[in-house]
């Protein structure tokens, strides 16, 4: 520093600051901070439009977010129907059954496991032959098998697990006769991958469209303003000064881009979706789709967040050549 | 003050814009650049505000070598130096006085003291009644005037000018000139580059002419009663 210093008194040393008002890391902040907000409102057309943009690609993103959300919890539901059934040929004894569910309970992935016995299981088949009752006159719950029936936990409802459970639970002693409705579990399996590789490719290729749009945007609207940089950058402002407010208003870009594209959705929710998707679900009882659960809306605020504030650090990178 | 040892400059291969140009600028002297387009009275220029970085021999500030500074090092560089050019460079979207106050804001003043600096020098301008206007309300000179103010608020050891007469009419001119004249019997060195004959030769200060790159003619200063003009 000193090299700089001139022999003759200067008013003003040239590069050490002077402690003045507002001064310290507290002013400095503050000083970017409003300075930011200046900008914006100096700037508004091209903040419009940066925040316009990244609102747009956020809702693109947290729509495909809230259908694909939406599809896993259908086949959430859906999977409650991999089942596993162990048939008997004889009415069990109530010692039986509390024998047979202790040893089936303590295999691992048992969620549930509920006996039927020959009456219930007449009661289900009338059930289904609502309106053709006649064809069950005459038979008797006595030629029906009894069963236990087996939920299994979520994460062990996948083809190769429920295989080997099936393995498992034929080497219990009384067991013989087990169904799980293997084609099906296969199927939906399958479909549930080929569901997730889809939902994984599309998402990536929004996203990447997505940082291609916005930091190409921010690039243009930086550019726009160059001869900002170049002033601060001949007046002897650091890299530091120069970036910090345009990192800023970034940051504010992205995060009010989030918030509005978040309203937006919530908005589109409430007004078209909530009550529209039965369809998905297939399923009565869970009639409606849900939103997206907090932890997405917080990642949703932080990308747009970091989406803002990147774009303009890797702009500001291409522009800012001292 | 500013001292050049052999320097030479090529933006290309090929075409040189400075070749072995041995220059000394005393502290406190007002010098005039002139040469035809081309001639690289600019590129002087922008060696001399770390803008461009000489190919060979070397470059020295206030004794310091400026030739290889770093980037983070440029900016101490130029918060000593005041630079104006043709076209003013102002920012059209913020006022007069936020364009002025820019270069205090740089070296960290408060608020108050930046207030009260900046409308002292607009008033030496004469354009402090403008404080609160876009610059694309002045007038070319009063435009000027206002680039003037931003490189001089903060009293730079040295002033450095790129055509800065050159979109004005007389009356501007002999104005601008007079602040620069101002400025230097402050204690700034002046360095100004045009090719504006009348402005050189009513000025009567030192003259160096450029052509293609070398430095082909040194006038002296012509009377030193001059500058008791001012």
């Amino acid at each position: 520093m000193n090299k700089w210093k001139s022999k003759q008194p200067v008013t003003i040393k040239p590069f050490r600051r002077p402690s003045l008002a507002g001064d310290g890391y507290g002013g400095r902040a503050l000083f970017f901070l409003s300075r930011a907000i200046t900008n914006i409102r100096q700037n508004v057309f091209v903040n419009v439009v940066t925040i316009g943009t990244i609102t747009l690609a956020l809702l693109i993103v947290s729509l495909f977010l809230l259908i694909f959300v939406n599809l896993e919890n259908a086949a959430e539901n859906w999977s409650e129907r991999v089942q596993v059934t162990v048939y008997f040929d004889r009415e069990l004894t109530p010692q039986d059954q509390t024998s047979f569910r202790g040893k089936i309970s303590a295999l691992s992935g048992v969620s549930r496991v509920s006996y039927v016995s020959r009456d219930e299981a007449l009661k289900r088949f009338k059930s289904r032959l609502r309106g053709q009752e006649t064809l069950l006159e005459g038979v008797r719950p006595e030629v029906l098998p009894t069963s236990l029936e087996i939920t299994l936990k979520r994460t062990h409802r996948d083809t190769v697990t429920v295989e080997s459970f099936v393995t498992t639970l034929k080497r219990i002693p009384g067991i013989t006769e087990v169904q799980y409705g293997e084609e099906w579990v296969r199927r939906f399996n399958s479909f549930l991958n080929f569901m997730r590789l889809v939902g994984a490719l599309l998402g990536g290729f929004l996203i990447i469209a997505v940082i291609f749009i916005v930091s190409n945007t921010i690039k243009l609207t930086i550019y726009s303003r160059r001869d900002e940089l170049e002033v601060m950058s001949l007046v002897g402002a650091t890299r530091f000064f120069i970036k910090a407010p345009f990192l800023l208003e970034g940051l504010i870009q992205g995060l009010a881009g989030a918030m509005i594209s978040t309203l937006l959705l919530f908005g589109f929710f409430e007004g078209f979706l909530q009550n529209a998707g039965s369809f998905i679900t297939f399923n009565p009882t869970t009639s409606g789709l849900s939103f997206l659960p907090g932890e997405y809306i917080a990642g949703i605020l932080l990308a747009g967040a970091v989406l803002g504030f990147i774009g303009s650090l890797t702009s500001l990178k291409r522009f800012i050549s001292v | 003050m500013i001292q050049l040892h052999n320097v030479s400059l090529a933006y290309q291969q090929d075409a040189s814009a400075l070749n072995n140009v041995n220059l000394s600028i005393g502290k406190g002297e007002f010098v005039f650049l002139t040469g035809s387009s081309g001639a690289g009275k600019t590129s002087l220029l922008r060696l001399l505000y770390g803008a461009l970085t000489p190919n060979r021999g070397e470059v020295l500030i206030d004794g310091q070598n400026i030739s290889h500074l770093s980037a983070s090092q440029i900016p101490l560089l130029r918060r000593t130096i005041g630079v104006v050019f043709q076209d003013f460079k102002l920012l059209q979207n913020r006022t007069v006085f936020e364009n002025v106050a820019i270069t205090l804001e740089v070296l960290g003043w408060g608020r108050a003291d930046i207030g009260k600096k900046t409308m002292h020098i607009l008033k030496q301008m004469g354009i402090e009644s403008k404080y609160n206007l876009s610059p694309q309300r002045l007038s070319g000179g009063e435009q000027q005037r206002v680039a003037l103010a931003r490189a001089l608020v903060n009293d730079p050891k040295i002033l450095l000018a790129d055509e800065p007469t050159g979109n004005l009419d007389d009356a501007n001119k002999n104005q601008i000139l007079t602040i620069f004249k101002e400025a230097n019997i402050r204690g700034t060195t002046v360095v100004v580059a045009t090719h504006d004959r009348r402005l050189i030769e009513q000025s009567h200060k030192r003259l160096i002419t450029l052509f293609k790159g070398e430095i082909v003619e040194q006038v002296e200063k012509q009377t030193a009663s001059d500058d008791q003009t001012f």
